[in-house]
């Protein structure tokens, strides 16, 4: 193995420990959000651990977390703030909304699910998921960054 | 011809350039550590903004369609090398004396507007309102600290000039080289309002949390590195890591300088500089809230101003 590889492995490992984390509401109950935003954040389930941190730029983001339907009102602004991540990205879909619709499935505004206009790398069902399962989410997301890193 | 060797290895390598950052990486882990500890979490690794480096150095930056590009991306650098520059200047009692050559503390000074400024230009240069906004607040808090830091570098100066037998000493040499005779200055009851006053100044100027508001990430977004991504958020976080070694080393330089001569004191300095961030920075980054930008404003013009220029008068006296 040359020096050269061993510095790219080694930097990509490093890089990968560093996943920072922005959050999209395509039109969410609210519900999801709050499980993102306070349960898996407080010191219990603290992801900062892992490395994580919540930006609040989305050029700063890796890794972003789309909660809701995606209703047709926000469709538009959420596919250019999910152009202004800057790659490599993960997506991570949380709540069974943006898997089906969910509770909302048959809203005449409901575009759900969400894999038919940007690319979902990871789903994390449950109506709202339990942080626990959240943080799963974005353990599986950051192994799938590391390899695009 | 050694000369300018060393003058240039002092500022890439040594107490500027390489060293200083892997101090200021260092500092910022520990911070992050302690602060997770003190809220009940587990933390981040200890070399979590090395990781954060590494990572954004492997980014794309991408630059608005309204930023005008040269300043955009030429902002960050200049911060950078500023603080690289700063950090060889600043001594490290017993163990490396700046080469008078390159400037004394009034060079310290005008490096350390640096920052902020390159912060402002970048925040207006993005095009981006939140950016604006970061701008104008970052100017107002300048205004509101500036005042005060330098007429306790003033106090500092006059003090060791008078006590030399002379005027005004604005040679950081000079200035640690009288503490360690005569005593340091923390412990000198004339030179208390200056200390007060220059403990206010430096989380302003770290941008830590009762004074981080031109980058409040809940409020405005993070500023002006709101549009920065990739290398060029990372030359910002390269900027702020610098600035801490140099800051902490600056009040370490004026107000206990003790240390003992050789390697111990590069030791001894280290851990002042680790208990000023976990005491100066962690706890009081976590045990306050973020105060409004006119609260923080009309502070600075109240105690730190008054304590100044009383800590001027008092040692003009004196
Ligand atoms: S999955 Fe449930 S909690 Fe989450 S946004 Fe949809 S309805 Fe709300």
């Amino acid at each position: 193995m040359s020096l050269k590889q061993f510095i790219s492995d080694q930097s990509r490992r490093m890089a990968a420990r560093s996943p920072w984390i922005y959050r999209i509401n395509a039109g969410s109950c609210n519900g999801c959000d709050v499980e993102c935003a306070t349960t898996a954040l407080i010191p219990r389930y603290d992801v900062e651990r892992l490395g994580c941190q919540y930006c609040g730029s989305p050029r700063h983001a890796d890794i972003v977390l789309v909660t809701g339907p995606l209703t047709a009102r926000v469709k538009d602004s959420v596919l250019r703030v999910f152009d202004e991540v800057p790659d490599p990205k993960v997506t991570v879909a949380v709540g069974v909304c943006p898997i089906s619709g969910g509770i909302f499935r048959d809203g005449y505004a409901v575009l759900a699910p969400l894999s038919k206009y940007i690319p979902v790398d990871v789903n994390v069902p449950g109506c709202a998921p339990r942080p626990q399962a959240i943080i799963e989410g974005i353990a599986q997301a950051i192994e799938i960054w590391r390899q695009r890193l | 011809m050694t000369e300018s060797f060393y003058a240039i290895f002092a500022m890439l390598v040594f107490p500027g350039g390489l060293f200083a950052l892997a101090l200021g990486l260092a500092l910022k882990g520990l911070d992050r550590r302690l602060a997770a500890r003190l809220q009940r979490r587990v933390g981040p690794p200890l070399a979590q903004p090395l990781y954060d480096l590494v990572k954004l150095a492997k980014k794309r930056t991408m630059v608005p369609n309204i930023a005008s590009e040269p300043v955009f991306l030429g902002a960050p650098l200049i911060g950078a090398v500023s603080m690289a520059l700063a950090a060889a200047l600043v001594p490290i009692p017993g163990f490396y004396t700046p080469n008078p050559a390159f400037g004394d503390l009034l060079v310290v000074l005008y490096l350390l507007t640096v920052p902020a400024v390159a912060l402002m230009v970048a925040g207006s240069a993005s095009g981006s309102p939140f950016g604006a906004i970061g701008f104008s607040r970052e100017m107002a808090m300048m205004l509101a600290y500036e005042g005060p830091l330098v007429l306790v570098v003033a106090a500092v100066a006059l003090r060791t000039g008078l006590g030399q037998g002379g005027w005004v000493s604005f040679s950081l040499t000079e200035i640690v080289a009288y503490q360690r005779t005569h005593g340091a200055f923390l412990l000198d009851p004339v030179m208390w309002p200056a200390l007060l006053a220059f403990l206010a100044f430096y989380p302003a100027n770290l941008g830590i949390i009762p004074f981080d508001i031109p980058e409040a990430e809940t409020e405005v977004l993070e500023g002006p590195l709101l549009e920065y991504s990739g290398p060029a958020l990372g030359l910002f976080k390269v900027m702020s890591a610098l600035k801490a070694v140099v800051v902490l080393g600056l009040g370490i330089a004026l107000f206990f300088p003790y240390a003992p001569d050789g390697a111990a004191g590069l030791l001894v300095h280290l851990a002042k500089l680790v208990l000023l961030m976990l005491i100066g920075v962690s706890v009081v980054r976590v045990s306050c809230g973020r105060m409004r930008i006119d609260q923080a404003f009309r502070f600075f013009l109240k105690w730190p101003l008054a304590f100044s220029v009383l800590s001027l008068a008092v040692v003009a006296l004196a």
